[in-house]
């Protein structure tokens, strides 16, 4: 069975053709891989392809089937695309093109709220200031919009992703 | 005779003082806060004190919270490390009521050398070239002239009220004096309501370069040589290196030798650092002196083969120093790299989070400052700095490659490190080089924010090791049994039993 993988935002189809201990046979898009593959470390891959000696550390993201993966020089967002997270994406499309939250990209702590539920706010406001590791990041509006409301309070510490504040 | 420290710190630095006191047999007190029972620091000292919430102000910047610490553990000294208390003058007033050693500076040197006025003032006494310029206001248009004409182009005219590159205006030409007079001071009118500006001598390409030095009781005072902190982010040092690849020995001795009298303007006691600010043709002026062991001070270490904490512990002790200045030199070369929990690749948003796996570097000529661990949660409270890797070799391009094969070696997962950023600076021509001044980050930019063309079949790799993960994991949830009801082994042998009756 070929699963449908975002890497980068862009999607590949990948298969797994057949598996004997260690070596697997992949196809990507087509291309067949032929790769020596083992969990060394608890989320380190090395895998051999053509000799070659490849290490990759996988980060689990907090949302299941999302992966940031580090290679040598580079740093690649995956996504495993079955048909539960297609349905999920799609909602979560749904709720982005509206922009209905505001949340932080990463764990914080609530410095100040600058506005209340009600409140309308122009494009380039900021409504909330949050901080770690003793940096400042200011969350802006980007059109004119209505607090519908407020789900932190001021001092708060918040998880990554944590929707703070509700727009209408 | 101390014997037993407190150190009033968290993170790498407090563990690399505890190092220092466990070799000298000294008893080593940590102090944490709520987000710090689980931190290394805490688990290395042979005792530990609880002293309030997370918020460093509620607990690491409380001095009432960090005496009462060191009054319950009966500790003789304090070791302020740096940040938090370190350059805290009170602080330092404080120990000494309390008759408790303050591993540092006299509240005197600390507050002479940390308003910026009293410490121009001491220095211009003591000899030393501080930028030249005036600290009274620019009165006329005629005045502007002479006064820019006696300094010298280029000059950068800036409003007393400024801040953020607001009413600052860059004069290249005599032509341009009175222009520019004029919009720095109506754009320092309009952000500031006030349009009083002054003059300072403009130096177009700075290198910072610092001096470490050791004063005792006594007045013996020696430098320990220069360390090159050029390489800065958002004036965040971020690469240090020593000897300074600008460096000569006669600028260097003369140098060291207006660092020792800075020192010494400023009675000081213990281990400090004087920085300069440095142009291309090697004309020095005095910056700023921090009243502390400096982040970087490793590469000191290395290169002249002293350990700084235990010439700190002696000094507090009141012994001599330990060496002469003909007695130091500088042993090959040493490069530090800090390594932040900051996101490169996003505008170096801070990453705190739960350490999935390390692999720190090992081999010869490498040392590693640090303080975390497989499943150790970074706590969002504090700055963002994580370790240093500290490389040694015997020529700067041996050292170079080294800290290339050790940030190679170097694997953080769970939280985004600034590691990959690191491998590209060692890359980066201008830096191999040695030609490199603050403007470096900002001028290598591109260089420095490209990805990799050549990762080969990398891509392909990462997407192989995901979809394993994901089957694999799917495999494992399907072969999960259901637990079996759990039976006492008594009852089980019973029922055996009674059914072998029958």
């Amino acid at each position: 069975m070929a699963l449908e993988v975002n890497i980068d935002g862009k999607s590949v189809s990948v298969e797994l053709l057949s598996k004997e201990g260690n070596n697997h046979q992949i196809a990507i898009n087509g291309n067949i891989y032929e790769v020596d593959l083992v969990m060394v470390e608890k989320g380190v891959y090395s895998i051999l392809y053509k000799n070659k000696s490849y290490n990759l550390e996988l980060i689990r993201g907090k949302v299941p089937k999302t992966y940031t993966i580090n290679t040598l020089y580079n740093s690649y967002d995956v996504d495993i695309m079955d048909a539960e997270a297609k349905y999920l994406n799609n909602r979560k499309h749904d709720d982005i093109d509206d922009e209905a939250v505001i949340s932080s990209p990463m764990p914080g702590k609530i410095v100040k709220i600058m506005v209340k539920a009600g409140d309308k706010v122009k494009a380039g406001d900021t409504v909330i200031i949050v901080s770690a590791m003793k940096m400042e990041s200011e969350y802006k509006v980007k059109k004119d919009r209505i607090i519908k409301d407020v789900l932190i309070k001021n001092g708060d510490t918040i998880d990554g992703n944590q929707p703070l504040i509700s727009l209408e | 005779m101390i014997k037993k420290v407190l150190i009033a710190n968290r993170g790498e630095i407090a563990i690399r003082v505890m190092r220092t006191c466990r070799e000298m047999g000294i008893t080593s007190v940590a102090v944490y806060s709520d987000a710090d029972r689980n931190s290394m620091h805490v688990r290395y000292a042979d005792e530990a004190y609880h002293i309030g919430p997370s918020p460093s102000n509620e607990s690491y910047l409380h001095i009432d919270k960090i005496i009462d610490a060191a009054k319950k553990s009966k500790a003789d000294a304090i070791h302020p490390g740096y940040g938090f208390l370190s350059e805290n003058a009170e602080f330092s007033e404080r120990c000494k009521k309390e008759e408790i050693i303050f591993i540092g500076p006299s509240a005197f040197s600390i507050s002479t050398m940390g308003d910026k006025i009293t410490a121009r003032r001491t220095i211009l006494n003591a000899g030393v070239p501080v930028v030249p310029g005036t600290t009274d206001p620019i009165k006329s248009n005629d005045d502007a002239i002479e006064v820019i004409k006696e300094i010298g182009l280029p000059v950068m005219i800036k409003a007393t009220a400024g801040g953020g590159g607001k009413g600052m205006r860059l004069v290249q030409n005599e032509k341009d004096i009175l222009p520019l007079l004029r919009a720095a001071k109506s754009e320092a009118k309009a952000a500031f309501g006030n349009d009083i500006v002054y003059v300072e001598k403009y130096i177009s390409s700075p290198h910072h370069i610092e001096f470490q030095i050791l004063a005792d009781r006594h007045g013996n005072v020696i430098h320990l040589f220069e360390r090159e902190c050029s390489v800065q982010r958002r004036h965040q040092k971020v690469i240090e290196e020593t000897p300074s690849p600008l460096m000569n020995p006669a600028i260097r001795e003369e140098m060291g030798k207006h660092a020792i009298a800075v020192a010494r303007a400023a009675k000081y006691e213990g281990a400090g650092t004087i920085e300069f600010i440095v142009d291309d043709n090697l004309n020095y002026y005095f910056l700023e002196m921090n009243t502390r062991l400096q982040v970087e001070h490793p590469i000191t270490e290395r290169v002249v083969g002293i350990d700084l904490v235990k010439e700190q512990i002696n000094i507090a002790n009141g012994k001599k120093l330990t060496y002469t200045q003909d007695e130091l030199s500088q042993n090959g070369h040493a490069i530090e790299c800090r390594i932040y929990a900051e996101d490169p690749d996003n505008n170096f948003m801070p990453s705190p989070g739960l350490i999935q796996h390390i692999t720190e570097p090992l081999g010869f000529g490498v040392r590693h400052d640090g303080y975390i661990y497989e499943g150790y949660e970074i706590p969002l409270y504090y700055d963002p700095l994580i370790s240093k890797l500290i490389v040694w070799g015997k020529t700067r391009q041996e050292t170079i490659e080294r800290m290339k094969r050790a940030l190679y070696a170097y694997k953080i997962t769970g939280i985004k490190t600034t590691i990959k950023f690191l491998e590209r600076i060692m890359n980066a021509p201008d830096f191999v080089n040695g030609n490199y001044n603050t403007h470096f980050i900002e001028k290598n930019k591109k260089f420095l924010e490209e990805e990799d063309k050549n990762d080969g079949d990398g891509k392909a790799m990462a997407i192989i090791a995901a979809f394993i993960d994901y089957t694999n994991r799917l495999e494992q949830a399907h072969q999960k049994i259901p637990p079996r009801q759990k039976i006492s082994n008594w009852k089980s042998s019973g029922r055996k039993k009674s059914m072998l009756r029958l």
